[in-house]
């Protein structure tokens, strides 16, 4: 064999695994069920539904956990799950539900209401995590079990958005967290790669750095929403840091689902054969938050120039036409959301504002901080350094890690004159996202703008409490119109929520309350055939 | 002897003690919060106020400093702000992968580099000398980043002969934990699948990490070997009839050995470093993507934990070759 010869039956061997690519099954399987394996780029460190609830964290606990209820759709609407009912009294202080009579944990224990007042007072009692939500209007001690299948929550005062927190709100088998607490811990060491739930799932192996393998409970209280013979037999949670060798992953089908990949390799891998992009609206809004109390920015005027400057079609084209632009500061899925005149690119009224600001002819620089390493928030940069160059703004981009971009967010001082934010709704409740204006939250991520508007503060705090439902929409309405007067913010788009998946998967479904990435592993299977 | 090893290791405990500050200082003059991160975006002050009393952030800085050096020596290293475990049982996990992946590599670049560093200099300027070379620059060269991604989209995309990333196929059982290795293990186990199965996860990352420590061996090799070939005492070898084997592999070799083995050495501590990206772009579960989920999430007593490990690796490396030396060349003994 000469070298010629020796190259092209090399180059002929290199082509055999090649065509064989794009297995059209699942990868991992055990027996001749399917493991789904998905893929995202954040680690699980604490499970502890109590403790931690960032996207795939709460993907996991959806998985090894029940709520009383559940968000389901898009926009998103509460269902029962654990509760099969549920009622207010006319004071909006008493809310008691009532429980399923067929749950139970997967070690087989019955969960009944004293499981469901434990979880909610260690919660509260934790005070991490999810306490937050609760903790302004609950005492643990006014968590009532009244009977196995009654539980009655007495609030400190009416709080109407109360419902909409609770699918955050996981149920823990008080048995097997209190036979596995360390001293005074409440077992959250215990918690943190076990799981006391009653979930579809449960743990098979757990590293949260790496790989998280769930098997199948055949027998989940709620069932299955696929045939049985179609039942995965588990779920597999891959992290992969690094968006590429993620994308290389689905390639090759050692992944079924991948979140968290680029604009780009989204488009790519959406022309490709055995894998499908879904492509669902988005709920996280991207904004350019403005410091209002320091610097130049602190300046309604230089505020409402840049606004108009901004060139907001660009942010479409960033997507690649795959983002909304915001129509008004609550996201799609908050109620008591109002479609507003929101400013457009605008060079002759930016100038008539930058006109009244006390440098008409601009000479500025303005510092715009993002989070380093990320992408789309870079290349928005540069769009807002075209934009505001014909009002004589310098832009000085800055990439940070979020980390540090937080701790200088926490100080009007220390706050840069624009900080790139998504704040993530994970609940419907517009007291969440209309608070994001209120003084209270000055120095908070969601808050790197330090707004101080008594008006403002005013109508959050009466609109959080009101039962009337109308006076509560219009409150909500008035906060929204004097956020959008006062212009703490350049309010961009939201993004849509993307997954890449092989073709045999089925039963996806689009939550819009889903974090980031999270997707409900529930409902996947793959396609025999 | 003895007394030059004890100097050595009072040298190490002053050198890790200085470590020690510098990682304190950086960890805490960053503006990030580990505490507001850990407790997630929605947090209440009251609710960072309680992850600050329960991790001790809320006393001073030089009472945090004296508590976090008296659990050094007893051999804590505090505890992770978000998983909440201990860092000392995480690096018990992870170090054992990361060990795995630097042997390989290490064993690789020794097995190619050293020899191919003979062959350049046995056939100095001819097109093997040449050929050597241009690995060599490429290797260094290379960003290690870009060699991996683009082994990746061959060997696993286009033609599916490696698993992209993991250290282990993930329906796969691990072996029994003995080194808490799993290709020894694996190997020790007689499990021929799973260290098959390792083994095939292993190629690509400890092919990269490899690549800088190989091109550095293979030069410095070579280089040496140009010098001692061309010495007195070979060429009156050669002129006695020794036969070239013998005068290439024991007396030209080991007379270039010592240089290279000072490259193996400082290389050793380079590698440990280089895991951080290696271990990033594969997802191997190693300390290099441990120290990385910790440092985006602020959380600085992993950071610290594994700078120390990798610090002290570094330093011990460089005493044992140090020793070595002095085994190989009786006359740096005294010095």
């Amino acid at each position: 064999m000469n070298r010629r010869e020796l190259l092209l039956a090399a180059g002929g061997l290199m082509s055999v695994p090649a065509a064989s690519l794009s297995p059209a099954y699942g990868f991992e399987r055990e027996g001749d069920r399917r493991i789904i394996v998905f893929s995202g780029n954040q680690p699980v460190p604490i499970l502890d539904p109590h403790q931690r609830y960032d996207w795939s964290t709460r993907m996991m606990q959806r998985c090894l956990y029940d709520a009383l209820v559940r968000y389901e759709g898009a926009p998103a609407r509460i269902i029962p799950w654990l509760a099969e009912s549920w009622d207010t009294s006319a004071d909006g202080l008493t809310w008691t539900f009532r429980l399923v009579g067929n749950a139970k944990f997967n070690n087989g224990d019955v969960l009944d209401a004293e499981a469901v007042r434990f979880s909610f007072e260690r919660g509260l009692k934790l005070n991490k995590g999810i306490s937050w939500m609760l903790s302004r209007h609950l005492k643990p001690e006014n968590i009532a079990a009244v009977d196995a299948r009654t539980v009655r929550f007495t609030l400190d005062r009416p709080y109407p958005d109360f419902l909409s927190f609770l699918p955050l709100w996981f149920i823990v088998n008080p048995k097997q967290v209190t036979a596995n607490a360390e001293g005074d811990d409440d077992g959250q060491k215990w918690l943190t790669a076990n799981a006391a739930g009653s979930g579809p799932f449960r743990i098979r192996r757990w590293d949260g750095q790496s790989v998280m393998a769930l098997e199948a409970v055949p027998d989940y209280w709620k069932g299955w929403p696929m045939p049985e013979p179609e039942r995965p037999a588990g779920v597999i949670f891959r992290v992969m840091r690094e968006s590429a060798p993620r994308k290389a992953a689905l390639q090759r089908g050692e992944v079924d689902v991948a979140s968290g990949l680029t604009p780009d390799d989204l488009s790519q891998l959406a022309r490709m054969p055995n894998i499908v992009v879904s492509d669902n609206e988005g709920a996280a809004p991207f904004a350019i938050m403005m410091n209002t109390q320091k610097g130049p920015t602190a300046d309604i005027n230089l505020r409402k120039a840049i606004a108009y400057a901004f060139d907001y079609e660009a942010l479409i084209a960033i997507h690649k036409g795959d983002a909304k632009l915001m129509d008004g500061p609550f996201p799609f899925v908050t109620e008591g959301r109002i479609q507003l005149d929101m400013p457009r690119k605008d060079l002759d009224r930016a100038k008539q504002f930058m006109a009244r600001t006390p440098t008409p002819n601009g000479g500025l620089e303005l510092e715009y901080l993002h989070v380093a390493g990320n992408e789309v928030q870079r290349q928005i940069g540069l769009v807002l350094l075209n934009a505001l160059q014909p009002l004589g703004i310098r832009v000085n981009i800055v990439g940070q890690p979020w980390p540090t971009l937080v701790g200088r967010g926490g100080s009007p001082e220390t706050a840069a004159a624009m900080t790139a934010v998504y704040v993530t709704p994970v609940t419907t409740s517009p007291d969440t996202v209309a608070s994001q204006y209120a003084s209270s939250a000055a120095g908070q991520f969601w808050g790197i703008h330090h707004l101080r508007d008594a008006d403002i503060d005013r109508m959050v705090a009466e609109a959080a409490v009101e039962l009337d439902e109308a006076k509560r929409l219009d409150l909500y309405a008035q906060i929204q119109r004097r956020v959008v007067d006062l212009q703490p913010v350049v309010f961009c788009m939201t993004a849509n929520q993307r997954w890449a998946m092989r073709s045999y998967v089925r039963g996806f479904q689009h939550q819009a309350l889903n974090l980031t990435g999270e997707m409900d592993l529930w409902s996947l299977y793959v396609a025999r055939g | 002897m003895l007394r030059y090893l004890a100097g050595r290791l009072a040298y190490v405990a002053l050198m890790l003690l200085g470590l020690v500050v510098i990682t304190f200082v950086i960890s805490n003059v960053t503006p990030a919060d580990p505490a507001a991160l850990a407790a997630g975006p929605d947090a209440t002050p009251d609710m960072v106020a309680t992850l600050r009393r329960e991790y001790g952030l809320d006393r001073p800085l030089p009472e945090q400093f004296l508590r976090y050096v008296t659990d050094l020596a007893q051999g804590r290293f505090g505890r992770s702000i978000q998983s909440g475990n201990t860092v000392g049982e995480d690096l018990l996990r992870y170090v054992p992968a990361t060990l795995q992946l630097v042997i390989l590599a290490m064993g690789f670049a020794c097995a190619v580099g050293i020899p191919l560093g003979i062959l350049a200099a046995v056939f100095r300027h001819s097109w093997v000398d040449h050929g050597i070379r241009i690995l060599a620059v490429s290797g260094i060269a290379l960003p290690a980043f870009w060699i991996a991604l683009l082994l990746q989209l061959v060997l696993a995309v286009w033609w599916g002969w490696l698993p992209t990333g993991g250290i282990l196929s993930i329906a796969a059982d691990p072996p029994p934990t003995i080194t808490g290795m799993v290709l020894f293990d694996a190997l020790l186990a007689a499990d021929w699948g799973v260290f098959a199965d390792a083994a095939s996860h292993a190629v690509m990352p400890a092919f990269v990490l490899s690549l800088p420590c190989l091109a550095s061996v293979l030069r410095v090799n070579r280089a040496e070997m140009i010098e001692v070939l061309g010495s007195d005492h070979v060429t009156a070898a050669r002129a006695h009839g020794v036969k070239p084997g013998r005068v290439i592999g024991l007396l030209a070799l080991k007379n270039a050995m010592l240089p290279t083995l000072a490259m193996i050495g400082l290389r050793f501590g380079w590698m440990l470093g280089g895991t951080v990206l290696v271990e990033t772009v594969f997802d191997w579960p190693g300390i290099g993507l441990y120290a990385v989920n910790a440092a985006i999430a602020s959380d600085f007593k992993p950071v610290m934990g594994v700078t120390l490990v990798i610090g002290l690796m570094f330093m011990l490396t460089n005493l044992l070759v140090d020793l070595a030396y002095g085994w190989l060349d009786p006359r740096t003994r005294s010095a």
